[in-house]
């Protein structure tokens, strides 16, 4: 930690990790559900829905909060500046906090938009629109003031820009249904194939080149040509959501044709990291921020790239599409590609946050942590397909009523529920990890003890 | 590769995708009002989306494929299962999904809130989206279904749906109303048995549904119904 100010992204990724934690406790939640019978009365107060839309949003919410505190622990680096206004960035986290809080106990009581991922309610909504202009002018105005302009940087404020203003179309109420999912997907689709990707490589970009010490203009060469691809074929990729809601029948060929090529920006991704890491300039530490890393880009590519191309042309999705196999391939993708980012960034930012020498730390239960969580999180994803395929097979082509179909499933949602259990017990463990890192062992206790000074959200004004 | 490659493979790729998809995104406009019969999206239509919303009945249900994946797709709900089976089944879920391994909640909705709802999934049903899903699409299993019928019309059983006027509610092929769910989606769901059954007392097994008894027939007759209604049961599959 270079910059004074970037102990602002600290909170940011505390609250992150702990609403992580939440999240995930619900996730297991929901798939017990799938194969308990779960009591009439219990399904009146607390139903399915209602613990969906908390899981979802926590997601969304959480991964926001990682993306803010990464950029401020980032903008500083990248313009070689303080930033603009630290403690504006604090009462931006309390503001959105407070917003994420309020809108899941709102959901408890049936306080909600009702539509999928989006169900915070239009009030809340102005409130987040608040927090994100707070976050873009704090980020943009620190990055004028510098005059210090960087591919990362461009990338970075680009994808939140990009973020912020496709918000805006999940906020009106549609009349038409299809019209209504037509701009569902320009905020779901959009953010996960197109702002957040430009996010996702900015700080990956970022992060190779803290890691590796390979030269800037190498690795920001390259950033270019991955987010030429990924908007390439993410942009008019968005077709492949629009083959069934009701819109003409040629989004079946551009749906089709750009999401096969969707892949490719990822392998190329993939590519860049290994080459990269080979050409590293110093040793592989700490080695579990660099697992963290490795790790990310390749199940980016297994969840995102590989799941996401098994069900995505028409011919296929016609009988996947809206299936157990959606779930799958969403939790891996999820996790690989924007999960394990913000995990490796903490890795790279908390032990400077906390001020460890040479941001090196204690690695031991953090390894155990990590293989516990992917490994549930393969064999969760991999449980949920074959409840997907065989949904797929037994409802969508045999015609097999719905809860005739589910019966052979309920085994297999519970499979990916005892994986659950796992990813709980990893994350949890990384949480932990995370918020208690310490010096390695024989590497200078003075230096953990200031670390600890530093590490109240207080100390970050002025 | 020099960076002035890359960065003209950046704004080059990322241009023609947003260009080609605002115009088709212009053109889709265009087109949503046939695809979608927007003549027939009332008030009464919207105000059944606006409670869909309200209860978040798409965090258990999907619509158009799209949701949580905890209950059934509702895209063909109307045509699956007809007007008087929704509205039981939104007045009333703990009794008709009394004896089901997966509940729904009681959202105590008001007639008015039911009727919308059900206007609703009607104007839904009618939405050209190239026939998905395929478990609903009648097109895919009609053509067994009416080689069965043209060789059921034959049987004792047929003679007496047709006397009792069973297609005036529900369906069965191209033919009868959409009042109560499709026979060959009850055929699906029911053994031969339990529709019997429920033709002599269909209050007993599903209280507040709008179906007549027939206790005038002999438990014999209802029997053969049900066997009928079982045999021609949806299948999908290679036609």
């Amino acid at each position: 930690m270079t910059y004074r100010t970037q102990r602002v992204a600290y909170p940011y990724m505390v609250v992150a990790l702990l609403l992580f934690g939440l999240q995930v406790v619900l996730g297991l939640w929901l798939a017990t559900q799938y194969f308990v019978t779960v009591p009439q009365g219990l399904v009146d107060i607390f139903p399915f829905s209602t613990a969906r839309a908390m899981h979802t949003n926590l997601l969304v919410l959480w991964l926001l909060l990682g993306f803010m505190g990464a950029t401020y622990y980032l903008v500083p680096e990248e313009t070689e500046s303080e930033l603009a206004f630290p403690r504006l960035a604090i009462v931006q986290l309390v503001l959105l906090t407070a917003t994420g809080v309020a809108a899941l106990v709102g959901f408890l009581f049936g306080w909600t938009q009702g539509r999928p991922l989006l169900e915070i309610p239009r009030p809340l909504d102005l409130l987040v629109v608040v927090g994100a202009l707070l976050f873009l002018f704090n980020t943009a105005v620190t990055m004028i003031r510098a005059k210090r302009w960087t591919a990362v940087q461009a990338s970075l404020l680009g994808g939140l820009v990009f973020l912020a203003v496709l918000y805006l179309f999940g906020i009106p109420f549609y009349r038409n249904l299809a019209v209504d999912w037509y701009y569902w997907w320009w905020v779901i689709h959009l953010w996960v194939e197109g702002a957040f990707e430009l996010v996702a490589a900015a700080m990956t970009a970022f992060m190779l080149i803290k890691l590796t010490g390979v030269q800037r203009a190498v690795v920001e060469k390259w950033l270019y040509v991955e987010l030429g691809l990924f908007l390439f074929t993410g942009i008019a990729g968005t077709g492949h959501h629009y083959y069934w809601l009701g819109a003409p029948s040629y989004w079946l060929w551009v749906g089709g044709i750009f999401s096969a090529l969707e892949p490719f920006p990822i392998l190329l991704m993939v590519v860049d990291t290994w080459r990269d890491v080979r050409q590293r300039k110093g040793p592989m530490e700490p080695r579990l921020t660099w697992v963290y890393l490795v790790g990310g880009v390749v199940i980016h590519f297994i969840g995102a790239g590989l799941f996401g191309m098994a069900h995505t042309l028409p011919q296929i999705n016609y009988y996947t599409h809206g299936s157990q196999v959606t779930v799958s391939h969403g939790h891996l993708a999820f996790y690989g590609a924007y999960v394990l980012l913000n995990l490796t960034f903490f890795y790279l930012a908390m032990p400077h946050l906390k001020g460890l020498p040479l941001g090196r730390y204690d690695e031991r239960s953090g390894h155990f942590a990590f293989w516990c969580t992917a490994l549930g999180v393969m064999g969760m994803s991999l449980a949920f397909a074959v409840a997907g395929v065989l949904q797929s097979y037994l409802e969508r082509y045999l015609a097999q009523p719905y809860m005739v179909a589910q019966v052979p499933i309920r085994f297999w949602m519970a499979i990916a529920a005892a994986h659950g259990v796992m990813v709980l017990v990893g994350v949890v463990m990384t949480i932990r990890h995370l918020l208690t890192l310490k010096a390695p062992a024989g590497g200078g206790e003075a230096a953990a003890v200031a670390g600890a000074a530093v590490t109240l959200p207080s100390a970050a004004g002025k | 590769m020099t960076e002035r490659t890359a960065k003209g493979v950046f704004w080059g790729g990322t241009l023609s995708s947003l260009a080609l998809f605002l115009a088709l995104t212009v053109d889709t406009h265009g087109q949503f009002a046939a695809l979608t019969r927007a003549d027939k999206l009332d008030d009464t239509v919207v105000a059944g989306k606006r409670v869909f919303e309200r209860y978040n009945c798409n965090d258990c249900h999907t619509i158009l494929g799209f949701g949580g994946y905890y209950a059934p797709d509702l895209t063909r709900a109307y045509t699956r299962l007809g007007a008087d089976a929704i509205r039981r089944r939104l007045a009333q879920p703990e009794v008709a999904f009394r004896d089901s391994y997966r509940k729904m909640p009681n959202q105590h909705l008001s007639p008015a809130e039911i009727e919308s709802l059900v206007a609703y999934l009607e104007w839904v049903a009618g939405i050209d989206n190239h026939d998905w899903p395929p478990q609903d699409s009648e097109a895919r299993w009609k053509r067994s279904t009416e080689r069965l019928l043209a060789a059921a019309a034959l049987s004792p059983a047929a003679a007496l749906v047709q006397q009792e006027g069973c297609l005036s509610c529900h369906a069965l092929g191209d033919r009868g109303e959409r009042q109560g769910p499709r026979l060959e989606r009850v055929g699906a769901r029911r053994s031969a048995a339990w529709i019997g059954e429920y033709l002599g007392d269909p209050q007993r097994l599903a209280p507040g549904s709008e179906m007549p008894g027939y206790q005038h027939l002999s438990a014999a007759q209802r029997q053969m119904i049900g066997e009928f209604i079982v045999a021609l049961a949806a299948r999908g599959g290679e036609r």
